[in-house]
């Protein structure tokens, strides 16, 4: 048996796995799980806004003003980079591996509303992505020479933004209700007692994920009072 | 009982099918599918029409030709069988039935319900075996095997090389074959001198095929008529990636 014999050196042992089909998913799933990482970082950090508008601010204000945050800002890009440019391949090489699809296909009741929807929902989220970046980063539109606390309320006291919120951090819920289990399972790690548990584990994470973001737009856009939110603070981060 | 079917009927691979209908007299629920495609064939060859072409050959669930997907589903609806094992009295008079290939670009159709699946043999051709000079039986208790391993090793191999992973598997992908073929040998001592060798050649060759990329939507495992476990595409994945790293 010869094993690939056009590629015995390391450097293309490495080239031919990035690739393949399983390594391929092995990246996207990498970069799923540090994308879940920032999800988690950049919750906590967003929950501050509970706390009041002055630490919220404070904490924008020492996060844009640290030296490394532009690295850690293109490693962001590159994890998004990575994961959609491989996972859009990898759509494109399933969909070509079946040209004449089946009149009924039924299957057998193992696909998952997550699993059905990941194209979707991926597609979903990076429109939010690109949205909440041009608004809420670089803050084109919504009020002006205000704190970011101010902005930020600015734009979910429109309630359009706010369903629109929603509705997208639904589709991050959903995206990863398949994905957590998906990746540890491309990994390689599957085990009859841990695995029940992963995928629970997985759906508890998908769902905090959804309903720790949800809660922000859902409650200063629908249930907070406009009048007691405004805050006057020194040092907003604009 | 009488049995409405919707076949796919495809003179050959390049020219277009259509699913066609047929009402099938005189079946009883004793049949088994097979023995009923059998009877629609004796009723097509004596009106004088062109039979409906179709694979099997055991009809006892062991060979993995009997490949159909009946109502979106490869092999029908039970659980853990081939079409073979499928018997009419699952369905009853009146019924309206579809039956289709399997379909796959790996998987070229040769006529109606016929496919060719040479290339799982080019994927098990490539690196789906030991190498080893046979000389007489050597003693059984000579090498060591731990229980598990044995039985997860027997479990892999009872893959009967259907093809109803990749029938089932909304990417086409035939990650779970692989993954049966590359766990039998590497959980066993004998297969530990060509470890690496195999699961880089043979994850080459289903590439090569145009088979799609697992996406963990356990079809195949709900498919498969031999009940091949997905620890093994989990397996097949770390065996890949250790393989990539170590090999030379
Ligand atoms: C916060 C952002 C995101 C996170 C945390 C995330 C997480 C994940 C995870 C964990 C997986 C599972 C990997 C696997 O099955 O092995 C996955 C799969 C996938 N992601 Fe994302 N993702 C994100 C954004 C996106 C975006 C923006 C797109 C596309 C535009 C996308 C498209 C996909 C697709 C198509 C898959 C399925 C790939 C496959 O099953 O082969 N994702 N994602
Ligand atoms: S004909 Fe042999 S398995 Fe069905």
């Amino acid at each position: 048996m010869e094993a690939t014999p056009d590629c015995a050196s390391k450097p293309c042992r490495i080239f031919e796995f990035l690739e393949s089909s399983i390594g391929k998913k092995i990246m996207v799933a990498a970069a799923g799980v540090l994308l879940c990482g920032f999800l988690v970082a950049h919750l906590l950090g967003n929950l501050l806004m509970f706390v009041g508008g002055e630490t919220f601010n404070r904490y924008a204000e020492a996060l844009v003003s640290n030296p490394l945050l532009p690295l850690a800002e293109a490693g962001l890009v590159g994890l998004f980079l990575i994961h959609i440019v491989l996972s859009v391949r990898a759509t494109l090489a399933n969909r070509a591996a079946r040209p004449e699809g089946y009149q009924v296909y039924t299957g057998k009741g193992a696909r998952t509303p997550g699993s059905r929807t990941m194209a979707l929902t991926g597609t979903l989220i990076l429109v939010f992505v690109i949205i909440h970046v041009a608004t809420l980063k670089y803050q084109l539109g919504g009020p002006k020479g205000v704190d970011l606390f101010a902005h930020v309320l600015g734009w979910f006291a429109n309630p359009w933004y706010s369903i629109f919120y929603v509705l997208a951090v639904g589709g991050v819920g959903l995206h990863l209700s398949h994905g957590v289990q998906s990746a540890i399972q491309t990994f390689g790690f599957n085990h009859p007692r841990y695995t029940p548990l992963i995928r629970k584990a997985g759906l508890a994470f998908a769902f905090l994920i959804f309903a720790g973001f949800a809660s922000l737009p859902v409650y200063f856009g629908f249930i907070h009072e406009p009048a007691l939110a405004c805050c006057p603070t020194e040092g907003g981060s604009k | 009982m009488n049995i409405t079917l919707k076949v796919w009927r495809q003179k050959n691979a390049s020219q277009p099918g259509a699913l066609v209908e047929y009402t099938v007299k005189g079946i009883v629920p004793e049949m088994s599918f097979l023995e009923m495609l059998d009877t629609l064939n004796e009723q097509l060859i004596a009106r004088g029409e062109d039979p409906l072409a179709f694979d099997s050959d055991c009809r006892e669930g062991i060979c993995g030709m009997c490949d159909l997907v009946i109502d979106g589903r490869a092999h029908g609806p039970d659980k853990g069988a081939t079409t073979c094992q499928l018997h009419m009295r699952r369905y009853k008079d009146g019924d309206v039935v579809t039956v289709e290939p399997f379909r796959s670009k790996a998987f070229p159709i040769v006529k109606d319900l016929v496919v060719d699946r040479s290339s799982f043999d080019r994927i098990q051709a490539a690196g789906g075996f030991v190498s080893t000079n046979t000389g007489g039986a050597g003693e059984a208790n000579a090498i060591l095997i731990p229980h598990d391993k044995a039985e997860k090793a027997m479990d892999a191999a009872s893959c009967i090389g259907c093809g109803a992973c990749v029938a089932a598997c909304p990417n086409a992908s035939a990650m779970l074959f692989v993954a049966a073929k590359v766990s039998q040998y590497a959980l066993l001592p004998q297969g530990m001198p060509e470890r690496e060798k195999r699961v880089l050649a043979m994850r080459a060759a289903m590439d090569a095929e145009g088979f799609g990329h697992c996406t963990n939507e356990y079809e195949c495992e709900a498919a498969c008529p031999k009940d091949i476990k997905i620890s093994n595409i989990a397996r097949l994945n770390r065996e890949f990636f250790r393989a990539t790293l170590i090999s030379e």
